[in-house]
């Protein structure tokens, strides 16, 4: 899942943009970790703020969150949320049975407690993917877009989601979703990949798309 | 850890205040992150509110507690009309974290959030009975109608103001 947010740009031009994106977020992920890996869907729809956090897991709703800001021609922030469980999981696929699956009886069965090395495996998991998102949007402009170092949070989806959004909705309540699906050899995990520029650069990425169709 | 509540359960979200003075209902703020919930109850009337504030300023228009500065009237009214009285109350808040570290030093709205509900409260004579602002923890918070507790939780810890 991927989440986009915009009332100016032309939604169609961007889910094909992101798709793009997410198909060499695939290719990455897939050279990086050995296995098949695939990226898919872009399916962008405008929503709130609050139809974001209930997307992306619901606001009380304990997840796995990387964070990269977005630097260069745009400004954002982009967030890579995973579920308790599928953290684990991906973490697991990842690194090839180097770490343990863990449950206890809340979180759905799955563990608070990540070990250096499935923080660190997760972290890169976002960096490559949004990283290749983020490659794919800055061709739309003559100066690359740059990811910030990411940083790998446990915390309530409605807690990261309110973080990176307030700068962003201060005079606006409108955002753009897309989504999107995950499948490493053939097991889906659910995520949502949160790319959230502020207003300024949704109107450069709006004017950059029109081209981009011309 | 699963938020449990007898009555019902009047949900803030983003921007937005509730309020009851219906005895075993209980008002929620999930998810805070910068945001900043705050809550009065008054030990009289047992009315009580409580609002998600935003940002600490901005313009007219939207949700009537996305602003603290514009939010914090219409909360104060939601409050009297129950029958609360905000010179009896029990003032509580939370919130106001700086989660990310690499957007802490740009932005800093968690801070400035609090702040805000400090500054506007005081120039009303006004001051928080508690708090429990700041840090890089996510907090969801709720007002019990009946008796008042404020309970606070995150990820990793739960306590009552």
């Amino acid at each position: 899942m991927t989440l986009v947010p915009s009332v100016a740009a032309p939604q169609p031009i961007l889910a094909e943009i992101l798709a793009a994106g997410l198909a060499r977020a695939g290719d990455a992920l897939a050279a990086m970790s050995g296995h098949e890996v695939a990226i898919v869907g872009a399916d962008v729809v405008a929503c709130g703020s609050a139809q974001l956090i209930e997307i992306a897991g619901g606001p009380d709703t304990t997840v796995v969150a990387v964070y990269i800001g977005i630097t260069g021609p745009l400004h954002g922030h982009a967030l890579l949320i995973l579920p308790l469980d599928g953290a684990h999981r991906l973490a697991a696929i990842l690194l090839d049975g180097m770490v343990e699956a863990r449950v206890d009886g809340e979180h759905g069965g799955a563990t608070l407690e990540f070990d250096a090395l499935e923080l660190s495996a997760l972290q890169e998991v976002g960096n490559v993917t949004i990283s290749a998102c983020l490659n794919v949007l800055g061709q739309l402009f003559p100066e690359p877009v740059h990811p910030t170092v990411p940083q790998a949070v446990i915390e309530f989806a409605g807690a990261i989601l309110d973080s990176v959004l307030l700068d962003l909705v201060a005079d606006s309540d409108e955002i753009l979703a897309a989504r999107t699906t995950f499948a490493i050899d053939g097991e889906a995990i659910g995520g949502t990949i949160v790319i959230l520029p502020d207003r300024h650069s949704l109107e450069l990425l709006a004017d950059a798309s029109v081209r981009y169709v011309a | 850890m699963t938020l449990v509540a007898a009555g019902p359960l009047l949900v803030a979200g983003i921007g937005e205040l509730v309020a009851s003075a219906e005895h075993g209902s209980t008002l929620v703020a999930y998810g805070l992150g910068s945001c900043v919930a705050l809550g009065a109850w008054d030990p009289r009337t047992r009315a009580a509110a409580l609002a998600h504030f935003m940002l600490p300023t901005g313009p007219a228009g939207g949700p009537p507690a996305k602003f603290v500065d514009r939010g914090l009237e219409a909360f104060l009214e939601r409050f009297a009309a129950l029958g609360g009285s905000i010179r009896r109350a029990e003032l509580k808040a939370a919130g106001g974290a700086s989660m990310l570290s690499v957007m802490a030093g740009a932005l800093d709205i968690g801070r400035r959030n609090s702040e805000a509900v400090n500054a506007r409260l005081a120039a009303l004579g006004l001051k928080l009975a508690a708090a429990d602002f700041g840090g890089s923890a996510g907090r969801t918070v709720q007002l019990s109608v009946s008796d008042g507790r404020f309970h606070v939780k995150s990820v990793a810890r739960s306590a009552v103001l």
